[in-house]
């Protein structure tokens, strides 16, 4: 299996405040994990110190071979196109149809446009959004948008998928199908992360819990 | 109505950027031509007691002696009782300068003149060719100073479409970076614009300079003026399309460069 994550003595300071401090972990490849806390615990924070948005004060944050405590910005570029990204406001690009925004790792890969479109149609129908492809964000609901956003984070076969409250704010319909496709992408292999202030109810998945107190990291059973 | 508004703004700074260049330019080609006109048309004559073949001073470039036989001839005719044989005439030359100089450059060539102890009378011109171009380069300063102006309002006009291009770009930038997308994978977006932008900007830069090269007052002014002075239109469409590129490259990149 081995570690695709790996934090020693990991602290990380956001706007001067100390968020985490002096906290170790590890995901092995493949993991379901939720990163869990209450609000302002600093699971956001997490999160994007996991796709080098902030920089960890102190200690060693491992993803694979890069060092987060010491990546250079082109080594993050490189290490994002690695990564599935989905966030709680969706992210995707307003002005482009919900088609392009799937495509939009690929074109980042360096794929031919014809290619990746018809490969977006494919993500796009396994997330039951094939018939909205040529809608804009602001066309769709939240769910759909979610699902739209999940489709882009897959379609490269990243090796992970960060997730920042990915069902926050859908209702129980949605956020049940947002986490079936989670599963689905953990059933390829790919390791998840979910940072969520809960565990969502009847999930039925062997997962692992990363949870967040008093600025600390517990890797719960 | 935004992205039209984002683009003539652009467009509008690039030619006000590009007619001044151009202008400028013109003003300056045709000054220096009217200039080197004057130049070689003008000349101080001197009377040397003694052939003259060159003369120690770095102002003058050529030295031509002036024929006045036919002046004796006439001087003979009209004043037959007087033996020419016996007098020695002096030598006049006509110097004909590198520059053309100012009254207090005019005034050291003949101080050096007058060192010359065969040189004899200096006779000078302050025609009204002088005064003509000392108007040009006045003109020429206010013109200088108006495109520059001209100028530092189109990157003024620039910078403020810049804070624009910031609102209607950050958010798509800033998601692609999420994804790890390249500098130029970011930036190809507003490339495009910038391109776009400068080929329209170009276009009708030059049909406006078409119109000027070709009206009847710039025509007759190049006439009166009695200079041979054309415009080549290649150097300048290079010239324009350089700085219409960079001018909106540099844009673009100081755009994604500064995504909040």
């Amino acid at each position: 299996m081995g570690k695709i994550i790996l934090a020693k003595n990991l602290s990380i300071s956001y706007d001067r405040a100390k968020i985490i401090s002096s906290s170790s972990f590890s995901v092995e490849n493949g993991d379901f994990v939720f990163l869990t806390g209450v609000s302002g615990s600093g699971k956001t924070t997490v999160i994007k110190t996991l796709y080098g948005e902030i920089k960890p004060s102190s200690g060693d944050l491992y993803i694979g071979e890069f060092n987060l405590s010491k990546i250079s910005k082109s080594k993050i570029s490189l290490l994002r196109r690695h990564l599935g990204i989905v966030f709680q406001d969706f992210k995707l690009i307003p002005e482009w149809s919900i088609l392009k925004n799937v495509t939009l790792p690929l074109l980042i890969a360096g794929i031919e446009k014809n290619i990746a479109e018809d490969l977006a149609i494919q993500y796009l129908s396994k997330v039951n959004l094939s018939h909205k492809a040529d809608k804009f964000p602001e066309e769709l609901s939240g769910g759909e948008q979610q699902r739209a956003a999940i489709a882009r984070a897959t379609i490269h076969n990243p090796v992970m998928i960060l997730a920042d409250e990915p069902i926050s704010g859908l209702d129980e319909y949605s956020a049940s199908l947002v986490m079936d496709l989670f599963k689905k992408a953990n059933e390829k292999g790919i390791t998840i992360i979910i940072a969520s202030h809960s565990i969502p109810k009847h999930f039925n998945i062997n997962f692992k819990q990363l949870h967040i107190e008093k600025g600390k990291i517990y890797e719960l059973a | 109505m935004n992205s039209l508004k984002s683009h003539i703004t652009l467009i509008l700074a690039l030619i006000s950027i590009m007619l001044s260049i151009f202008l400028f330019r013109i003003f300056s080609g045709i000054l220096y031509k009217y200039q080197q006109n004057i130049t070689d048309n003008y000349s101080i004559v001197i009377v040397s007691s003694s052939k003259i073949k060159s003369l120690p001073l770095k102002e003058i470039k050529k030295i031509e002696p002036i024929d006045i036989n036919n002046e004796i001839k006439k001087l003979k005719q009209k004043y037959k009782n007087i033996d020419f044989s016996n007098i020695k005439m002096p030598y006049f030359y006509k110097l004909r300068l590198n520059i053309l100089p100012s009254p207090d450059e005019l005034s050291s060539i003949q101080k050096k003149l007058k060192s010359f102890s065969f040189v004899k009378k200096i006779m000078t011109k302050s025609n009204s060719q002088t005064k003509i171009y000392n108007l040009l380069m006045l003109l020429k300063i206010v013109t200088k100073t108006f495109m520059i102006l001209i100028a530092v309002l189109g990157f003024l006009l620039i910078l403020k479409q810049l804070e624009v291009w910031k609102l209607l770009h950050n958010e798509r930038m800033y998601i692609m970076e999420l994804f790890g997308a390249p500098f130029w994978f970011r930036g190809a977006a507003l490339f495009k614009i910038a391109f776009l932008d400068s080929i329209i900007a170009l276009i009708f830069t030059f049909v406006i300079v078409y119109f000027i090269i070709n009206s009847a007052l710039y025509i007759n002014i190049i006439n009166e003026l009695n200079i041979d002075f054309k415009v080549d239109f290649i150097k300048e469409f290079f010239i324009l399309i350089l700085v219409s590129f960079l001018i909106s490259f540099i844009s673009s990149i100081l755009v994604i460069i500064g995504k909040k």
